[in-house]
């Protein structure tokens, strides 16, 4: 798969995985399916905010580019509106646009900040759009009125977040974690420091909210409760790591039907775990780039997942001129994501 | 899933080895009987007993539990808190070793309790024996829980945006390739003082960088600038403009400082090849080096709504942020096959006029031609190179020998 034709190692595709068509020019930086059909969305450093249809029959899958949009500076995450008719984008331009792209519409500006957004995500329940920025704070917006509904004051730069209502976490920069219970959204419900040691990378919240995963850039991953009688259940796991290089987990995706989950990191790999039997489930091979970001689609039978230079070693190894930017689409196997007892249950001592 | 109902006495003292495999019962007072259903572990009733929460999440999706048989089962109560809990988790390759990697962390994290802090030292000292990730600029903290003992994140994205920013407002290389090295240098010496004796404070309160020598202190302060230019929140700096930073930096004493805190570092700027030497991580020591030939001003391509599809690839080519305005485009083409690494992606726009950036992108890349060769020359003194980086020509000849 080397088309430019030179001696880079690694092969982009090891997992035989669909190529989507027509990527992205520049890294993606976020990828989200729509809930209601297959439309995959990219957001990318090359400014643009892409949509695929992704059709599948059988095990064949296939992709065809439907639209796309353009801020003024990289975009950084998308999320679906719950009826899958709209999109959500925002970046480093510091605004979120609001695409009703089903419909053909253009994109509007519904959010505001004063650093770049890096978060944001879609809450059906309350109607709201949550944005979270790099200016420490995070907003609620009505998308039919200019101004934040409510602005709540991070403890330091928003770095990551997860919304399964009504339980919200943001991972902030230092290892701060903050959860809320959007019941009661202006008070934070428990601010934590994370259990991992270093840089906060990404959460998931468990589909149960009993509780969410935090990955760093440690090449670990902690699963923490939020009730504090269940804190021995908590517990922190090594993944992403290759000898004594440690690399970061990127992006944390659970499945929406087996709520197993999926890693995937800065070593190209991505990996499906159930965290209650604590088993890695499948490991995949690693790609020749970083994977920065991941998804399921809504019935976790295709997982999306992004082959392409996140900056985990600056600039020096960011080549425009050949850098390969690409979207797959895995069809996992029902071995890889469906919860399995612990291992060695007829194993003796 | 145990076979005897007998309770296993080294999981009630603390832990046992053979994890789920153990042939006693694993548990605690909580739930003495749960394992009763079984490797499988119905989460029926268990799932019920989860859904209580101080303020209700999850108690109007008692679905949750459809379909996903293993969810909510137990076997996460035979760990106790601080544990190291992933004995189970890489189950093929890994059977061999559970037992030694438990201990490991045993005696790390269990117990810890930043009363001494020697231990507190010995832990930093330890974690960045084993586990230094390879992203530098990141806070860290050496107890799970309690807050940083170094503070100042910096993410990939953050780090990008700015690199981006400041191509795009017309920043030199040479003063983003500076404000990067000084970036990791600090932060590389604050890791290096955390290690020292009486270096690591017990306690969450920023003085812990206090104490230090002027050294770390002036570090800190052209941290802190560059932290107020990326809009971060470092200790106690009022924000600088985003210019006068990076101006400053270019020639300032900190980085002298920072060479004898190394010992026998050369400065980087003297010599291309020694700056692989001077940084712990050596890939991030060519970071900074090879964008010295990153030369590109994007050119803001027309901000347009395609609902047809996307454009062909070529055109998505032209518009990439690496290929400026058409003109300079053509230009910098032409000089792809000296330099293979030949620009970051630098489409921010600022509000300038597209002209003047063209005239500036045309002008950098002539820059960026002479720089070439020593930007290039980094690549051959690595030792090891990552995916990505493989260059595409030939090294030059001081380097056939050299390697």
């Amino acid at each position: 798969m080397s088309t430019f034709g030179t001696a880079t190692p690694g092969n982009p595709n090891p997992n035989n995985s669909i190529e989507v068509a027509q990527p992205p020019s520049d890294s993606v930086s976020s990828l989200s399916f729509s809930p209601k059909a297959n439309y995959l969305v990219a957001t990318s450093w090359d400014n643009q905010v892409r949509c695929w249809e992704i059709m599948r029959s059988g095990n064949a899958v296939g992709s065809t580019p439907k639209a796309s949009i353009s801020h003024d500076h990289p975009v950084l995450c998308s999320a679906w509106k719950d009826d899958g008719t709209t999109v959500f984008s925002g970046g480093c331009d510091k605004q979120a646009k609001m695409w009703p792209l089903l419909s053909g519409g253009q994109p509007m500006t519904v959010a505001m900040h004063d650093a770049p957004i890096k978060e944001l995500a879609w809450i059906p329940e309350m109607n709201l759009l949550v944005t979270g920025s790099w200016d420490k704070t995070m907003k609620y917006w009505d998308t039919r009125q200019p101004n934040a509904v409510h602005t709540q004051v991070l403890p330091d730069r928003c770095y990551a977040l997860t919304v399964r209502y009504p339980l919200m976490v943001v991972g902030t920069a230092d290892r701060s974690l903050v959860v809320f219970n959007l019941q009661n959204p202006q008070t934070e419900f428990k601010r934590i420091t994370s259990p991992l040691k270093y840089q906060t990378r990404c959460v998931a919240a468990f589909p149960d909210q009993q509780g969410f995963l935090v990955g760093s850039i440690e090449g670990r991953v902690g699963v923490h409760h939020l009730d504090d009688s269940q804190q021995s259940k908590n517990f922190t796991f090594k993944c992403h790591r290759d000898g004594t290089e440690i690399y970061s987990v990127n992006s944390l995706n659970f499945h929406p039907v087996h709520h197993t989950f999926a890693t995937a990191g800065s070593d190209g790999a991505f990996n499906f775990w159930d965290k209650d039997s604590k088993q890695r489930l499948k490991a995949m091979s690693r790609c020749s780039q970083p994977i920065p970001c991941s998804a399921f689609n809504n019935d976790g039978s295709i997982f999306a997942y992004s082959v392409c230079y996140d900056w985990s070693k600056g600039a020096e190894n960011h080549n425009p001129a050949s850098a390969k930017n690409y979207i797959f689409l895995h069809l996992p196997q029902e071995s890889e994501v469906k919860g399995k007892p612990r291992v060695g249950t007829s194993g003796r001592k | 899933m145990p076979i005897k109902k007998e309770l296993c006495k080294n999981y009630q003292r603390g832990s046992c080895q053979y994890g789920q495999r153990c042939k006693f019962l694993h548990v605690t007072q909580q739930q003495p009987k749960s394992n009763i259903f079984g490797g499988g572990a119905q989460s029926g009733s268990y799932g019920q007993q989860q859904k209580s929460n101080p303020y209700g999440f999850g108690v109007q999706n008692s679905s949750q539990s459809k379909g996903s048989t293993d969810y909510g089962s137990k076997p996460n109560n035979q760990f106790k808190p601080f544990e190291n809990k992933w004995t189970r988790f890489s189950p093929i390759p890994n059977t061999g070793a559970p037992s030694a990697r438990q201990s490991e962390n045993q005696t790390q994290a269990t117990n810890h309790k930043c009363t001494d802090p020697e231990s507190c030292r010995r832990i930093v000292v330890e974690d960045f024996e084993n586990e230094r990730p390879l992203w530098k600029l990141t806070c860290y903290g050496h107890l799970k829980n309690a807050p940083c003992d170094i503070i100042g994140d910096i993410s990939y994205e953050e780090l990008r945006a700015a690199a981006y920013d400041d191509a795009k407002r017309g920043l030199s290389l040479q003063s983003i390739v500076e404000r990067e090295r000084n970036l990791l240098s600090s932060k590389l010496v604050e890791f290096e003082n955390l290690c020292k004796p009486h270096a690591v404070a017990p306690s969450s309160t920023l003085p812990n960088q206090k104490p230090f020598s002027g050294t770390s202190s002036n570090a800190f302060s052209s941290f802190g600038q560059l932290g107020s230019s990326l809009n971060m929140g470092s200790v106690s700096r009022p924000p600088a403009p985003l210019n006068n930073g990076f101006g400053q930096l270019n020639s300032s004493a900190p980085s002298r400082q920072i060479s004898s805190a190394f010992g026998t570092k050369n400065m980087p700027s003297e010599n291309a090849g020694e700056i692989l030497r001077f940084c712990l991580c050596g890939a991030f020591s060519l970071f900074l080096l090879t964008v010295i030939l990153v030369g590109l001003f994007g050119s803001q391509f027309p901000a347009s709504s395609t609902i047809t599809g996307f454009s062909s690839n070529g055109a998505l080519r032209e518009s990439n942020p690496f290929s400026p305005s058409p003109s300079s485009a053509q230009f910098l083409r032409t000089t792809n096959n000296q330099s293979p690494i030949l620009s970051m992606g630098l489409d921010y726009t600022s509000n300038a006029n597209a002209p003047a950036q063209v005239a500036m992108g045309v002008q950098l890349a002539t820059n960026m031609q002479k720089e070439d060769i020593s930007g290039d020359v980094s690549i051959w003194s690595k030792n090891k190179w990552n995916p990505g980086e493989v260059p595409e020509e030939a090294p030059p000849d001081a380097f056939v020998d050299a390697v």
